[in-house]
């Protein structure tokens, strides 16, 4: 990454060299500004004196920023400093290709367990501070709060520590602690950092879609994807193309509204990010747990046609009107049928609440709900079909093809723009798979059953409790599981994208209307049947519940079968396809 | 905090609403019927009544609109329509709005309306649960579920049928 | 002017500048779509002006000459040795054919055809066979891509690279070979180039069935272009179609099978379109009809490479190519092209130099049946009917 030079860039080494010195001096001088800050914060707000009279609220506006914050940055100011001045030993040590890697991993890993760890602290403070002890009041807004820091301290975190698996008990008592737990118990205070929670993980999704996309459509066209973009694999692809985008020339084309043409990406953008709201991951990892989610998110996917309207309109060409027109029309269409779909296991569960509907799948992938009902199988796939058309995914991406003979609604997008669509239908699709994975796929529940993980601690021989609860977790219920489902179908996603043709307009309402929609209905039609014979409360019938039992195991070997073929057939061809592809090799003919 | 964000909704609403009549562009005026739309899903998300509120989502942001939007941009001039109408309607309308506002405020804040004794008369002890409402449509309010069905139902035969071209 | 309605249908034929359009535009109840000379997928710098009423184009009218070059008034100007490169511009994708059309045109009007040893014509049917592999390759790769398939067009490239590889050690060029020149060929083949062209014929066989599996027999493939594009066999004869273009509409005519066409003594079938997945001559079939060619030519090229067994030694460029002074005669040639029927005109009158240097590019005349086919047909078909055509259109502007 770091040899290719371009020859016609010249490297003014002089200049390059005083800029270099002029800004380490500089970055060093404000680097031990802090050191007074810090001196004088620390000295008078002793943050660290556990005597009831210096835990005062006031503090807490000052205590983060001037004690932590400065010293935060003093080290953020010197390490910058430290990294211009070895910036050729920094540069040898990423460039080696397991150097980036282990960033990215690391990187991975690390907002993983930063998510586990704020979720953790937050279902904490939401099930032990609620006993409020007594009330006080912040002067000025005159807002009630029920925890002191004082009382925070003392009642959580006095005296107590956590026990870590490997790293044995960390005490937690420290009043800084208390200070920066202190904004928590304010429901508004919880919801940001939540919010913030989502569009963390909002933002990787197109970010690593993006790379994955390339890699995916590399490897089915027998060939690589990006290899250089950051060295290894070409990993930092995402980041390049942003970079890129954002850089490109900001066009809005003239005669077009004006307004509209910046509004639109927006419209597309935020609502699937809004369908997050009512996504759960876990259990208790939602951001509300709403009753009616299924619905809230199937209305915010509708609201994103608009924007796609608004775009080929503000673009000022005839035919972007037309293409924006066909395409909407073909996202508000092929909602149907995924509504419909969406029904069935709806009224298998019981239940519109998605925490609900993936608890009642708890206990094996054999109760997972695309198993334990024919209709659901279907329904599945008829959801799976419906909903690629719903996010323009190939084959019915249509209207992204359209540019090339006439004008689409994106034509006169470029830069930044451009990138919001995308994303948008990144993170679409992303909650489109998510909501395949809770209603089909057992959610968050892990496909094992529920006593493996009493089994395995006991085989195991786990005696620390936090790993206990880890291990718990990670085999009857973790987000990790949603997570995984959820990009498994993004995965499928992908491959069909890069494998089929796409199908003419005409041909996709033809498929919403005479295909999917009757199909839907009929599916819809006999799980209420069924579903009314198999149930306590209905008919109770003996003959169609022995019959439902075995179909369900069926399916489930069916299901873990293909699985498995799946993972065989790829190994093998990743196998022999290094044969036949390195077979004809190039040096083997005469003159090379 | 509710109270803010009592003020933030009923804020988007009233301005798209005026948004709405305001403007001169058909487009826009769909654009600011969105956010009306919005706004008042938002109110109803306040009321804690959930199900109107995504009702209002799907059906009116995510249907009725864009089947308003679809017409306005498929009938041939309606998009680069202008609406321009003369001074004198301007003036006549503002002022009946004025006159509607300066009433209904007045009727509102007068002590002859007890919207406060009203609305606390029968307070929910729970919020409302998607279970009963779906129970209730098909017991109780099941004949006009059935009939709102049936229309619904023939307007989309006569709309296909309508809209099927001559060969 | 909204209530003005004009009587005609806009002027497809008209120079149509952006402002023209729009007023026509808003006049009619149709449109006027231009498909311009830059297109996203090959077929090169094609322009196609669109009348369309909504989703339905009623009109199409390809306009073309963004490539032209004054290929035949330069033939009037050097030497036919001189205007092989010339020849290998035309139709780029199918230099090797090229070549041979008007090195056997030039042949034939001087009489050097006699001369030509036996292991110069298997060279030149090896060469142009690999060429029409290569050809066809890409034409199934370029369908798929327009198509919406991105993959097949890897897998294609895939395969193609392996003959330019073999080209590139035959000739030194990848893609503008010059290689079959008037007497025969620039140079002998590289050494074990028999056993490796055998290897990797052995390795391609099975390929076309996988891509027959990935595309040819894919729903949503046949669907695009089953009973789409349909063109009759009386149409084809009465166009002048030639090539896939024609056996795909169900006539069987392959100039290969005519006699003195140099393949007599080769034993291969003549694929033919016989309306499997929909009527006979619709997109399907044409496409089917190259796909099947690839197999043909493999077994052509198989039972050259026996024949070359026996040939060692035989000189494989003509002295006299250089050094040719053309007869007051004129001689119109025509050859099986991996798109139709290639044919070359040359008059000369004495002189080395020609008099008149025509070249009939099947593409031109495939393409004119473009205005017949694409009427009252779906938008996103005219891209299926454009590609299942073929065009070159070095070849169509020479």
């Amino acid at each position: 990454m770091a040899s290719i030079t371009l020859p016609w860039v010249q490297r003014d080494t002089e200049k390059l060299s005083n800029y270099r010195e002029r800004a380490i001096r500089l970055l060093a001088i404000i680097a031990l500004a802090h050191i007074p800050i810090i001196l004088g914060a620390w000295l008078l707000l002793d943050p660290l004196s556990t005597k009831p009279a210096d835990l005062q609220d006031w503090k807490v506006l000052l205590v983060p920023p001037l004690c932590l914050g400065s010293i935060g940055g003093m080290l953020l100011f010197a390490g910058a400093a430290f990294a211009i001045y070895a910036y050729e030993l920094i540069g040898r040590v990423l460039s080696a290709p397991w150097v980036a890697f282990v960033i990215f991993i690391g990187a991975i890993f690390g907002i993983v367990i930063g998510v586990w760890l704020h979720a953790e602290i937050l279902m904490t403070v939401q099930r032990d501070w609620m006993p409020a002890k007594e009330t006080s009041v912040i002067p000025v807004v005159g807002i009630e709060y029920d925890h002191t820091v004082q009382s925070i301290y003392q009642n959580n975190l006095a005296g107590k520590s956590v026990d870590f698996p490997l790293i044995g008990a960390i005490s937690i008592d420290t009043p800084i602690l208390a200070y920066l737990m202190f904004p928590l118990q304010f429901p508004l205070i919880r919801d940001l950092v939540g919010v913030g929670g989502i569009i963390g993980f909002i933002s990787l999704i197109p970010g690593f879609g993006i790379w994955w996309e390339r890699k995916v459509a590399g490897r089915i066209q027998s060939r690589m994807g990006p290899m250089r973009a950051g060295g290894w694999h070409g990993w930092a692809q995402s980041a390049a193309d942003g970079i890129k985008l954002a850089f490109k020339e900001d066009y809005v084309p003239p005669g077009g509204d004006g307004l509209l043409f910046r509004l639109a990406p927006y419209i597309t953008f935020i609502p699937p990010i809004c369908a997050f709201i009512a996504l759960p991951f876990a259990t208790a990892w939602v951001f509300r747990d709403l009753d009616v989610a299924l619905i809230f998110i199937l209305a915010m996917l509708g609201i994103e046609v608009m924007g796609v309207i608004l775009a080929g309109w503000a673009s000022n060409n005839k035919w972007s009107v037309y293409g924006a027109m066909r395409e909407a029309c073909q996202m508000v269409s092929y909602e149907i049928p995924m509504g419909m779909a969406l029904l069935i296991p709806v009224m298998t569960a019981g239940s519109l609440s998605l925490t609900g509907i993936a608890e009642a799948q708890s206990g094996g992938f054999w109760t997972w709900f695309v198993f334990v009902n024919p209709w659901c199988f279907l329904a599945f796939f008829l959801y799976y079909v419906a909903s690629l058309a719903s996010c323009k995914r190939a084959p019915f991406d249509l209207p992204e093809s359209e540019s090339e003979l006439v004008a689409g609604f994106l034509t006169e997008y470029s830069g930044f723009r451009w990138s919001m669509f995308f994303f948008g239908e990144y993170v679409a699709m992303y909650v489109v798979c998510g909501l395949a994975a809770i209603l089909f796929l057992g959610g968050w529940m892990s496909p094992f059953p529920a006593s493996s993980a009493e089994w395995f601690i006991a085989q195991a021989n786990i005696e620390n409790g936090m790993l206990q609860t880890l291990v718990k977790s990670l085999l009857a219920a973790n987000p990790i599981w949603f997570i995984l489902k959820a990009t498994f179908l993004f995965f499928v996603q992908l491959w069909i994208r890069w494998t089929l043709p796409r199908i003419r307009i005409d041909q996709v309402l033809y498929a919403c209307v005479q295909v999917l929609l009757p199909a839907t209905m009929v599916v819809l039609l006999c799980n209420t049947v069924w579903t009314l014979g198999v149930s306590e409360n209905g008919l109770n019938l003996g003959w169609l519940i022995a019959l439902d039992g075995i179909i369900n195991k069926i399916l489930a070997a069916a299901g873990l079968l293909t699985l498995l073929g799946i993972v065989g057939i790829a190994a093998y061809g990743y196998r022999n396809n290094k044969k036949l592809v390195g077979w004809l090799a190039v040096d083997q003919l005469p003159g090379k | 905090m509710d109270d803010l964000a009592f003020y933030i909704f009923a804020a988007i609403s009233v301005g798209s609403a005026f948004g709405v009549v305001v403007s001169q562009n058909i487009v826009r005026t769909a654009l600011f019927l969105l956010g009306t739309l919005g706004g008042v899903a938002g109110l109803y998300f306040l009321l804690d009544a959930n199900l109107i509120a995504v009702i209002q989502l799907i059906v009116y942001a995510g249907g009725t609109l864009i089947l308003i939007v679809f017409g306005i941009m498929l009938t041939s001039k309606s998009p680069w329509a202008e609406f321009k109408p003369p001074k004198g309607q301007i003036v006549l309308a503002a002022l009946v709005g004025l006159l509607m506002f300066i009433g209904i405020t007045s009727l509102t804040l007068s002590g002859d309306v007890n919207w406060a004794a009203r609305a606390t008369k029968t307070p929910l002890a729970t919020s409302p649960k998607v279970a009963e409402a779906g129970e209730a449509l098909l017991t109780t309010y099941l004949v006009p579920f059935e009939v709102a069905s049936v229309l619904l139902l023939v307007v989309m035969i006569g709309a296909a049928y309508l809209a099927k071209t001559e060969k | 002017m909204a209530d003005v309605i004009l009587e005609s249908q806009p002027d497809i034929n008209a120079d149509l500048s952006s402002d023209q359009i729009q007023q026509q535009d808003l006049q009619t109840e149709e449109m006027l779509v231009n498909m311009g000379p830059q297109h996203p997928a090959t077929h090169g710098v094609l322009r196609v002006v669109l009348r369309t009423d909504g989703e339905m184009v009623l009109e199409a009218v390809p306009h073309i000459g963004y490539l032209h070059r004054c290929a035949e008034k330069i033939g009037e100007t050097v030497a036919p040795y001189q205007y092989i490169p010339y020849t290998d511009r035309m139709d780029y994708l199918a230099g090797m054919n090229n070549n041979l059309a008007f090195a056997q045109a030039v042949e034939k009007l001087t009489g050097l055809e006699a001369e030509i040893t036996e292991r110069t014509k298997l060279i030149r049917i090896v060469f142009a066979e690999l060429n029409r592999i290569a050809s066809h390759l890409v034409s199934f790769g370029t369908y798929g891509l327009d198509l919406g398939a991105f993959t097949p067009f890897l897998y294609a490239f895939r395969e193609r690279e392996y003959i330019l590889d073999l080209f590139e050690s035959a000739c030194g060029a990848r893609l503008t070979y010059s290689y079959i020149t008037v007497g025969g060929v620039t140079d002998d083949l590289p050494e074990r180039f028999v056993d490796i062209t055998r290897e990797f014929l052995d390795y391609f066989e099975p390929k076309v069935h996988e891509y027959n599996l990935l595309l040819s027999h894919n729903h949503i493939f046949i669907k695009r272009t089953a009973n789409v594009g349909v063109i009759t066999a009386q149409e084809a004869l009465d166009y002048g179609l030639s090539g896939p273009v024609l056996r795909g509409s169900g006539v069987n005519f392959d100039l290969r099978k005519q006699p003195g066409s140099g393949y007599e003594d080769f034993d291969f079938n003549v694929p033919v379109g016989q309306g499997e997945k929909g009527k006979v001559g619709d997109c399907w079939d044409r496409y089917i009809v190259r796909v099947s060619e690839m197999l043909e030519s493999v077994k052509i090229i198989r039972q050259a490479l026996d024949k070359l067994d026996g040939t060692e030694g035989q000189e494989t460029l003509h002295k006299k190519g250089k050094t040719l002074k053309l007869p007051a005669d004129e001689i119109y040639y025509e050859i099986e092209n991996p798109r139709g029927q290639l044919g070359f005109f040359v008059r000369g009158n004495g002189s080395a130099i020609p008099d008149r240097v025509k070249a009939r590019g099947p593409s031109f005349c495939n393409l004119c049946v473009t205005e017949k086919v694409c009427q009252d047909v779906l938008l996103g078909d005219v891209a299926a009917i454009i590609g299942s055509i073929d065009v070159v259109m070095g070849e169509v502007d020479r």
